[in-house]
């Protein structure tokens, strides 16, 4: 040990040399050299030669030339024979790899055949090497004992020659070319497999292409011939893994074990990526997760069993105790055959395969969540796929960014409308609902949706109708079958109630308990803001009705609703609606219910008491003479009476009834007296429904109209033509509103418009005969109602309400805005709020005010310039304008801007009210200062000076005197 | 041409006292008094002899909580039920 150590620092051995022993030395070198020369060319028999030589030069401690020396020549011969004769055969790819990156280069089969080849031929060179290496070993180890330290040293270093070698010349393409070879290879393998697969259960043109298939490998391969029994294709695929072992593992011998793991790897994932878009698509209706575990499972798993197996995992995995133990190490199938339990290499590709393959599902899905929520019912499958992806990965928040980002593209857009994007948002709670059963990330998601839909007028109107129609209140709706969006929730919730709390009330301990077991932190991404999941239960009704704000404006556009659809009611059937408001109750409380409730009895009621009254007059005949008359039209006529105080305001517009109608409703308002003393009817004529059955010489026509439809095609009967006017003054009502209603018999061909003597007075004409063809509705019942025409409507809208009930605040509005000159909307709103405390309490919201003083801007009596408000021109002209200025009695300076064709009278009005102790100073108001000022302001127009409204009355009266007589 | 006609029409019914308000509860004669609900039959309106009107409730209130002889809450006659 030390003679092989120690003679390079003790010089002194050197003196030892003789003659003799350098002679011997540089003949055993020559020869050695030369020894060395013929072994590596292949010439075995010098063997004991070269051992000999071996030992005469270890003799004098000069091991390590030897091996330098040896290792030297290796290396040259190495590089000589085998590296450019290697990466030769790769030259004619060199192009196609790097300009067909994306399709399989077209001679792949002889791409696999080349690197066989070359990956055989070199590895048969180094084996032949290795084994003159062990020549060498052998010959230095007769020398000393310890041929297995030196053997690894030896190799170790033969192995990073090798390799380095192969690298210094390694060819930029050539990762390229694994790449595609083990694409296709696996491409290959994953056909063959699904051929197996599908065998069985699948349609004759899958078969078809199976074989399509198969008679493709036999001659990519040359190996199999055409035989189609199940066996040989098994084996087939045995082959084709050893084939890709065989491969792998020459490729590891020369050093290329990383590259070689990425090509395959990579061509692994590429498979998974391609399969799970192929099976997941854009079919939403098909859970595909088992079906891509399965694949996982059939494919790329079975493929690295066998590719592990046969190149000894320990290379790869040389550590197997640093990894960390997966949790599916445990349940993991003995799904292989041969080994009793999956060894940690495969269960990490497993892990690695799965996350993959769940990424990529669930990247594909967020990317089309929009669709699949359009779909939601039916696409429960993709929504549970998903729910099952994001549990693994837990990239929540990109299902968050994406899906409202696709939202505000897709569905809050103008064109959208406010019904679709309501049913989407209920579908999108539903949808993740599942998904996330907290609610967090539908916090998020929704907020963009509420937000857009507050900005939208109809919303409100929209949701009461989703939520109390549906189809259950008219079932010959087509569309969506099933009852309203509410029925559905209240169902929801039921069954929700039944599975939480199917146990005993008298267990309230242990539930608790149980409850305190089951408690999950929220998750990462919950807003700590928004309170803990207790309070956040996906309640949808909640959600919904969050959008609106608050719950008594849900409550009033329904009573609006309800009221518009009981009073255009010609039967008292209102089933459906009492089922409603009871699904109400349960969520808005009886109490915020209780006009709709007084409203829904009225028809009760109305129902007796029209009964009533029938049965009243059979009874007792009338006393007197019209009796046998009216007694028989008197079955024509039914009434709903309401209780006006708790129905939204009605319109009530005039409107003659014809003689004999208006003769039945006296009466039967009087005998509704007789019955209910002391109460009275006041007939609301204008509203209500009539069925009419025209007569005419040629045909009978049914319509369902508005009596004021009613009334003026009954005034025909009397004479066959009537004037816009006449028709107007005979049934009390405005001409231009005669005219808008007389077009509904116009356009169904009763009544013929002609030009009158006067411009604005047409004449209309009854046509007794329809000319032979053109038979509108000959024969044919016609079931309308025209009730629902535009701008008529029995009940107020809400928005007409408040529009009502704002212009009472109007004078303040524009008194507040005189005197402070311009304010944003805010701080008028809180100025109202702070003075208006009594007698009609200010209690409108900041949307509401902003949609009256928008409804004032437009109405020119504002303007709005930067989100501040100001009088748009103050003309104070009218008298009924001036006398808002009453408002500010204690006000002490005013500006007022005023026209100048104030007459005195006009300015008095102003002025007296204003009070002696203000101080005044007159401005022009914008228009006349472009005009000539008139000479009322010179004299109080100076800025700053002020002036009791005294003195300026005295002098405006000197000054109008002349002018206004 | 002939008629044939089916009105269904719509009033709305009101008591028919002088005034709008019932003097004890201060609320709608053809609304109803604090305890009741519903309008109408339920709750219905009751004259006293000097033709002050009142919720049959509100003043049966009124009445039973006097311990003597109750007056009329508007002009302090007695209260007489109007035959």
């Amino acid at each position: 040990m030390g003679e092989s150590t120690s003679p390079f620092c003790n010089l002194g051995i050197l003196d030892t040399l003789t003659g003799d022993s350098i002679q011997e030395i540089i003949e055993s070198y020559s020869n050695f050299c030369a020894n060395t020369e013929s072994l590596l060319n292949g010439d075995f028999s010098v063997d004991s030669e070269f051992a000999c030589n071996v030992h005469g030069l270890c003799k004098y401690g000069l091991n390590s030339l030897v091996r330098d020396q040896f290792l030297g020549s290796l290396e040259e011969t190495f590089e000589r024979n085998c590296v450019s004769k290697f990466w030769q055969y790769f030259d004619a790819y060199s192009n196609v790899a790097i300009l067909n990156t994306n399709e399989p280069p077209v001679y792949e089969d002889c791409l696999q055949q080349v690197l066989c080849k070359a990956l055989e031929e070199i590895s048969l060179e180094k084996q032949y090497q290795e084994k003159c290496l062990l020549v060498l070993v052998h010959a230095l180890s007769d020398e000393e004992h310890h041929s297995n330290a030196e053997k690894a040293y030896l190799f170790s270093k033969y192995q990073l020659m090798v390799s380095s070698v192969l690298m210094a010349r390694l060819p930029r393409h050539f990762p390229e070319i694994l790449h595609w070879y083990f694409k296709g290879r696996l491409e290959e393998l994953s056909t063959n497999v699904d051929g197996e697969f599908n065998y069985e259960n699948e349609s004759q043109d899958k078969d078809d292409m199976d074989i399509d298939e198969r008679s493709k490998v036999p001659c990519r391969t040359g190996k199999m011939d055409i035989d189609e029994c199940g066996l040989g294709k098994f084996s087939e695929n045995n082959a084709l893994v050893k084939n890709i072992g065989k491969v792998v593992l020459n490729l590891r011998s020369l050093g290329f074990t990383s590259m070689a793991d990425d090509a395959y790897a990579s061509a692994i994932f590429l498979l998974l990526k391609a399969k799970v878009h192929d099976l997941a698509g854009d079919d939403f209706r098909n859970s595909v997760l088992q079906s891509i575990k399965d694949w996982i499972e059939v494919v790329p798993l079975q493929f690295l069993h066998a590719l592990l197996a046969y190149i000894g995992e320990s290379v790869s995995y040389d550590s197997p105790s640093s990894v960390p133990k997966s949790p599916l190490a445990s349940v993991a199938p003995s799904f292989y055959p041969g080994s009793n339990a999956p060894s940690e290499g495969l269960v990490r590709w497993r892990l690695r395969l799965e996350y993959f393959a769940y990424e990529t599902l669930q990247d594909l899905r967020i990317g089309k969540l929009f669709e699949i929520i359009v779909d939601y019912p039916e696409s429960s499958p993709a929504i549970e796929d998903l729910k099952q992806c994001l549990e693994y990965t837990g990239q929540h928040s990109k299902l968050v960014e994406s899906f409202i980002s696709a939202l505000k593209y897709r569905l809050l857009t103008a064109g959208a409308s406010t019904n679709d994007i309501l049913h989407q948002y209920v579908s999108t709670i539903k949808a993740l609902r599942t998904i996330d059963p907290a609610g967090v990330f539908l916090e998020a998601v929704g907020e963009p949706i509420r937000d857009y839909l507050k900005g939208r007028k109809d919303t409100i109107k929209c949701i009461v109708t989703m939520l109390t129609d549906g189809t259950g209140g008219n079932p010959n709706a087509s569309g969506n079958s099933g009852d309203s969006l509410l029925e559905e929730l209240n169902r929801d919730e039921e069954n929700l109630e039944n599975t939480g709390t199917d146990d005993d009330f008298n267990i309230d301990d242990k539930q608790a308990w149980i409850n305190a077991m089951r408690w999950e932190p929220d998750p990462v991404e919950a807003d700590p803001l928004k309170g803990s999941r207790n309070r956040r239960k996906v309640d949808i009704l909640g959600m919904i009705v969050g959008i609106i704000g608050s719950k008594d404006q849900l409550v009033n556009e329904y009573r609006v609703m309800l009221a518009e659809k009981l009073l255009n009611k010609s039967d008292y059937d209102i089933d459906s609606e009492i089922r409603t408001l009871e699904l109400l109750k349960i969520h808005f409380g009886e109490s915020s219910m209780q006009r709709c409730e007084i409203m829904l009895n009225d028809l009760i009621d109305s129902k007796r008491a029209n009964t009533n009254i029938k049965m009243n007059r059979s009874q007792t005949p009338h006393t007197g003479s019209e009796a046998g008359d009216t007694a028989v039209s008197l079955d024509n006529l039914d009434a709903t009476i309401i209780s006006s105080n708790f129905w939204p305001p009605i319109q009530d517009e005039s409107l003659n009834v014809p003689q004999p109608v208006d003769k039945l409703l006296s009466d039967y308002a009087q005998r509704f007296h007789e019955i209910k003393t002391p109460r009275k009817l006041i007939w609301k004529k204008n509203l209500g429904t009539v069925k009419l059955e025209l007569q005419f010489e040629d045909r009978a026509m049914q319509f369902t109209v508005a009596p004021i439809h009613a009334a003026i095609i009954m005034k025909f009967q009397d004479q066959p033509s009537w004037t816009s006017k006449d028709l107007a003054a005979a049934t009390g009502v405005p001409v231009d509103i005669l005219n808008r209603r007389t077009n509904f018999w116009i356009s169904k061909g009763i009544l013929l418009e002609s030009p009158g003597q006067d411009l604005n007075d047409h004449v209309f004409t009854l046509l007794e005969i329809v000319d032979s063809d053109e038979s509108i509705g000959n024969g044919r019942n016609e079931e309308l109602l025209v009730g629902d025409e535009e701008g008529e409507r029995s009940v107020d809208s809400v928005e007409d309400q408040i529009r009502k009930e704002m212009t009472v605040y109007e004078k303040f509005i524009m008194g507040m805005l005189t005197n402070f000159g311009s304010m944003a909307l805010d701080r008028i709103h809180n100025t109202l709020k702070m003075f208006c405390v009594a007698d009609p309490p200010y209690d409108k919201s900041l949307q509401q005010l902003q949609s009256f003083l928008s409804g004032l801007v437009s109405e020119e009596k504002l303007e709005l310039r930067d989100g501040i408000y100001r009088n748009k021109y103050p003309c104070w002209v009218t008298s009924s304008k001036l006398k808002h200025l009453c408002v500010f009695r204690t006000v002490h300076v005013l500006e007022l801007p005023l026209p100048s064709n104030l007459t005195h009278d006009q300015l008095a009005d102003v002025l007296l009210p204003v009070g002696s102790t203000s101080c005044l100073s007159l401005i022009p108001s914008s228009t006349e200062a472009a005009t000539a000022p008139s000479p009322l302001f010179g004299e109080f127009a100076e800025p700053g000076i002020t002036h009791s409204p005294q003195d300026i009355l005295a002098s405006s009266s000197q000054f109008h005197a002349p002018m206004d007589n | 041409m002939g008629f044939q006609t089916e009105w269904h029409a719509v009033a709305s019914w009101t008591w028919d006292a002088q005034d709008e308000t019932c003097g004890i509860c201060r609320m709608a004669f053809d609304g109803c008094c604090p305890d009741c609900k519903l309008p109408g039959d339920d709750c219905p309106l009751m004259w006293g002899a000097c033709n002050h009107a009142f919720h049959l409730h509100c003043i049966l209130k009124w009445v039973n909580s006097q311990t003597s002889q109750a007056h009329c809450p508007m002009c302090r006659r007695e209260w007489q039920f109007k035959e």
